[in-house]
């Protein structure tokens, strides 16, 4: 059963096209990774799935549910595709705690002992059961990217998506960001699918490897084959700058 | 309605125009005068040198804080007083100069706040003194996001000329008045003749600002 | 003769003492590459010498001036000493070729000719000259930080700062640059200080690496000494975050 698809998918800015007969399937438990040059249209795909950006041709289904039907109830899916983004976007007035046990109170309707229950396993997962009374302000970039990580955990979703999730953090604590999202990964009921330029991470713990330039998907392969023998040449020559340094 | 027009007889209607003239005459005049000494009290604000700045700000601050008409009042009746005799038509573009250079003076130091610290980094890393900085990079900078604020604070400054109609400035609104003396049936007339000619005056600034906005962009 | 020398060098900020007891002293001509975690004090360090940021105690030499002596005119030191920073810092309001030639024309009164005759030999030397005409929005950030260090050499400096030059690219942008300031590291007469955290770019271009952590420096030693075999347990501990993923 796919958890995600798109069916010839177009996407614009106004005149601009930002998303080109788009066709991709992710099924259920895949950990997918997208990586392609900045400018590629990887961040713009990859909110449309959440509805965070629209489509304005083509057939787009997530969980089951057609993004495109102004009858779909967005909130519907949310609640099953969770999302970590670049610049955390951690809840600035509200504790570690409090960010983490919020949505599930609210939308969940969850009940207060079990929440704080689960958050605080959350925390502790991710490493940050000390800070749970922190406000976001006192933490640092990687701690707050692993506090946001925990906050998706805890509406329990059947897919999780990270926009560049590593890319605004400094060097030295992209390890242990990674570190939570490769656990996070090997459980497979759960679904990822990952923008980012962290190759290791990549070959280490994604099933499939997505490329894509001028907001087109140029190669889909598994991961094995994608790094041994890319066959688009955008994709080889991307490859080498980005391993170059 | 055909009594509507009677307001404006040629006598009435040349009256009229001639306080149009005046207010236009105070507000192009004090626009300049505030646009130069807003621009360098900004700049001073911005600067925050020692001691002068402070004191700078501090009168800044209470200029600001004043009525206008309060301020018209003290340059025509107060000034004479130390010695400084000045017509009526002076004496409101002094006031309105003294006032909007205030109000200016902080939107100048709000803009120059607003430019990226990077900008400045950059200049002085490549060598270039405080003022070479602000005359080529930030000060160019700095106007063209502040000319909203800027033409709003005119727009006012246009519609504050008829606050001198108080001291017996003789600019439109209080020639205006003085054509409605004549007859009850012309107020009606004369005040929307007169809403009229404010708003043309002021829309036409507005569009100044969107043309200079597009040129600067 | 040494270039920049700091001798017991204190900086705080209010009650926090950023830079603590910094004794350092590079030689004309030397490549040295500052390292460490976020919050080290690294980026402090560096804009303290052209006087960005100001010391509190201790002396500080540059190029001859004691920059803590109040007569000391700063733009004498800047004259001789470029900065690169991590946003690039542009003149937005004028065209790249404009940005190159402007502190030349002011500063050092260079004729007009003279002035955009090496302007575009610069454009040159880092692959952007036909982007002379454009204004800075219109790049890149790679392309943006090339111009960059090409204002910076417009002044024929003696030494170039550069605070995390790398830092805010798009990874398959970071090579080109590196390869510009290889190419500037080769001239044995310019002194290059360099904070960053591309690795690989130290152990092949600079002569020296610097690491520091809470504000001091805690170890100072040839690039490979320090690369393979780190004294300090704190330099050992950051590599190994760094080089993880």
């Amino acid at each position: 059963m796919s958890m995600i698809e798109f069916k010839n998918v177009q996407k614009y800015y106004g005149d601009f096209h930002a998303l080109h007969d788009v066709n991709l399937k992710i099924d259920q438990g895949e950990t997918v990774v997208l990586i392609g040059p900045s400018g590629s249209g990887k961040s713009t795909l990859i909110r449309t799935v959440n509805g965070l950006e629209e489509i304005e041709d083509g057939q787009l289904l997530v969980d089951g549910f057609d993004l495109h039907d102004p009858k779909t109830d967005m909130n519907k899916i949310r609640k099953n595709v969770g999302m970590v983004f670049q610049h955390f976007n951690l809840y600035n007035n509200k504790t570690a705690l409090e960010n983490i046990m919020l949505a599930p109170r609210l939308v969940l309707g969850r009940e207060e002992g079990e929440n704080k229950r689960i958050a605080m396993e959350l925390l502790e997962k991710v490493g940050l059961a000390d800070k749970a009374n922190n406000m976001p302000s006192a933490l640092s970039g990687g701690q707050k990217q692993r506090i946001a990580i925990a906050r998706s955990l805890a509406m329990k979703p059947k897919a999780l998506l990270f926009d560049e999730p590593t890319s605004a953090l400094d060097p030295e604590m992209i390890g242990d960001v990674l570190d939570v999202m490769r656990d996070i990964a090997k459980d497979s009921s759960m679904t990822l699918l990952v923008v980012t330029h962290e190759m290791g991470f990549a070959k280490a713990v994604a099933d499939r490897v997505i490329f894509m330039a001028d907001g087109r998907i140029l190669e889909d392969n598994s991961t094995a084959a994608f790094f041994d023998n890319p066959t688009e040449p955008r994709a080889k020559k991307f490859l080498s700058q980005v391993e170059r340094h | 309605m055909s009594g509507f027009f009677d307001a404006f007889t040629g006598a009435n209607l040349g009256y009229l125009m001639g306080g149009l003239g005046i207010t236009i005459g105070v507000s192009v005049i004090s626009i300049i005068l505030s646009l130069i000494f807003g621009s360098i009290v900004g700049v001073v604000l911005f600067e925050r040198f020692p001691f002068f700045s402070s004191f700078v700000g501090t009168l800044n601050n209470i200029v600001r804080n004043l009525p206008l008409l309060l301020i018209i009042f003290f340059t025509y009746f107060a000034l004479p007083q130390f010695g400084f005799h000045l017509p009526i038509f002076w004496s409101t573009v002094v006031a309105m100069s003294v006032f909007q250079s205030a109000m200016l003076a902080e939107i100048v130091r709000g803009g120059l706040e607003a430019v990226d610290v990077g900008q400045f980094e950059g200049a002085r890393a490549n060598g270039l003194t405080n003022m070479q900085t602000m005359i080529h990079i930030v000060l160019p900078q700095a106007y063209k996001k502040m000319i909203p604020p800027i033409i709003s604070q005119m727009i006012s400054l246009v519609k504050d000329t008829s606050l001198a109609s108080g001291i017996v400035l003789a600019e439109l609104t209080y020639r205006g008045q003085i054509v409605y003396a004549q007859n009850t049936n012309f107020i009606v007339p004369v005040l929307i003749f007169m809403t009229v000619v404010y708003f043309l005056l002021n829309y036409g600034l507005s569009l100044v600002a969107k043309w200079f906005d597009s040129r600067l962009a």
